[in-house]
């Protein structure tokens, strides 16, 4: 996919890097818990949400993103697991503190749809609108990477 | 510049500099010791004059920033065995570029040095200039930078949502928005289907048995169906489908449905299950996740029955 802005980079991997982790992530699950499942159905399709969720983030480029990052934190915490950031450098997080004061003043419409945005894209509450945006782009793309990745191992496997 | 000066005698002098001795001896060691920097390795290189050896040293440490394209190139010592003559053939090197050398193309780079110092300055902060009736207030200023900001970040997502064709900002905010939540759910949706049991199928029928409840009118019969299409399903598709066909139901993946529902009636009811699926008032629809491939969805539509 070429990206046409040359200031953002919203670059993804290709799609087999999406699939490595994903298929990899899933033979971890497979692993853990053999055929003979104790837990409902239900635990499953959870897992293996997950499951895809951690992959995309790792085939995004694991820290790299505020998204996958913020991602992958809660992934851990909800394994009770200690997740190990490497020291990114201090890049601009956006001024929240000096803005949010005159948070008003900026075009409303925006606002409540980035409202809406921070909402769903992982990580975005602690984020400017501008950077929420360039985060949602580089999500978006990652998101339907997994799923064309997603789609093709079901496909190949729903062959009969 | 010193490098007007530099022109000079290349212009009046022969083009290649490998024969110095058509300089002007004292004009040139003029021009060498205003303009460009000599560094140490020329100095050891060659065994110069004491003279102008010391003079050179002074100059030593120009303002390299300008100059910083031409690299010294010792010549072979074979080319002028008089020490006043390897003076001068040192000297020389300041027009020998690395990229091509003779008198013409030194003044062509040493026009382009300048000119490349000029380009290499560091992007100094962009002025921006207040429109009329616009104040030059600092806050409104940075208020019009993040604007801007935020309008092109729109604009890069809009290439990548498809409808991305809406001109207004806000739909197509609302659009971004959606897509989001739609590969979200694909997301879900195709995690679910991967899990190729039945179990999970007829768990999740229940589920969705409990919400298309309020949804269609003939909520008894539709509830039976499924338990029995679900029932059907755990033995064989095919079976299933078969019964599915003799109630008039067809089987169809949920994005068809959806497409259908909406060009059906444009004006979508508001009626949104638990899985997202808007239904029109006409089209009773059951979502049924399948072991087998995507989510299908079983639509029931009385004054047209598809044929198998």
């Amino acid at each position: 996919m070429a990206s046409a802005d040359k200031l953002i980079n919203t670059d993804v991997p290709e799609k087999d890097v999406f699939a490595l982790h994903f298929l990899r992530s899933l033979s971890n699950l497979r692993t853990q818990n053999p055929l003979n499942s104790p837990d409902k159905s239900i635990d499953r399709v959870r897992k293996i949400k997950k499951a895809a969720y951690v992959s995309m983030a790792r085939a995004a480029g694991g820290n790299s993103r505020l998204w996958s990052r913020a991602l992958l934190r809660r992934a851990a915490k909800d394994d009770n697991k200690s997740v190990r950031f490497s020291r990114r450098k201090r890049k601009v997080t956006w001024k929240i503190s000096s803005k949010r004061r005159r948070s008003n003043q900026r075009a409303p419409v925006v606002e409540e749809a980035a409202e809406r945005l921070r909402n769903l894209v992982p990580g975005g509450g602690g984020m400017e609108t501008s950077k929420l945006m360039e985060e949602t782009a580089h999500y978006i793309k990652c998101l339907s990477m997994q799923v064309k990745v997603m789609q093709c191992l079901v496909d190949g496997l729903s062959q009969k | 510049m010193n490098s007007s000066s530099l022109l000079t005698p290349s212009s009046s002098s022969s083009p290649h500099l490998q024969s110095p001795a058509t300089f002007d001896h004292d004009d040139f060691l003029h021009q060498i010791f205003s303009s460009t920097p000599w560094p140490s390795s020329v100095l050891d290189d060659a065994p110069p004059p004491t003279s102008d050896c010391a003079a050179v040293t002074g100059f030593h440490h120009h303002d390299a920033d300008s100059r910083n394209q031409i690299t010294m190139i010792p010549l072979s010592h074979n080319h002028h065995n008089d020490a006043l003559f390897n003076g001068f053939s040192t000297g020389s090197l300041p027009f020998h570029l690395p990229q091509g050398s003779g008198g013409q193309t030194q003044s062509q780079a040493t026009a382009s040095t300048t000119t490349g110092g000029t380009t290499v300055q560091p992007q100094t902060k962009p002025k921006v200039r207040a429109r009329r009736g616009q104040a030059t207030d600092p806050h409104s200023i940075a208020e019009r930078l993040r604007r801007e900001r935020i309008a092109e970040r729109m604009k890069s997502l809009q290439e990548l949502v498809p409808n991305g064709n809406k001109t207004d900002k806000a739909s197509m905010l609302d659009e971004i928005i959606d897509y989001v939540k739609f590969l979200q759910l694909q997301v879900k949706v195709l995690s679910m289907s991967r899990l190729g049991g039945a179990a999970s199928v007829s768990s999740q029928i229940s589920e969705d048995a409990g919400g298309s409840h309020e949804n269609t009118s003939s909520s008894g019969e539709a509830k039976m169906t499924e338990h029995q299409v679900a029932k059907l399903m755990e033995e064989d598709m095919g079976s299933a489908m078969q019964y599915l066909q003799g109630k008039g139901l067809c089987l169809m993946p949920i994005s068809l449905a959806t497409t259908i529902s909406t060009a059906t009636c444009p004006s979508r009811n508001p009626f949104v299950k638990d899985t997202g699926v808007p239904l029109s008032p006409n089209l009773s629809t059951t979502t049924v996740a399948n072991g087998n491939g995507s989510s299908l969805v079983t639509v029931k539509d009385a004054p047209s029955v598809s044929k198998p």
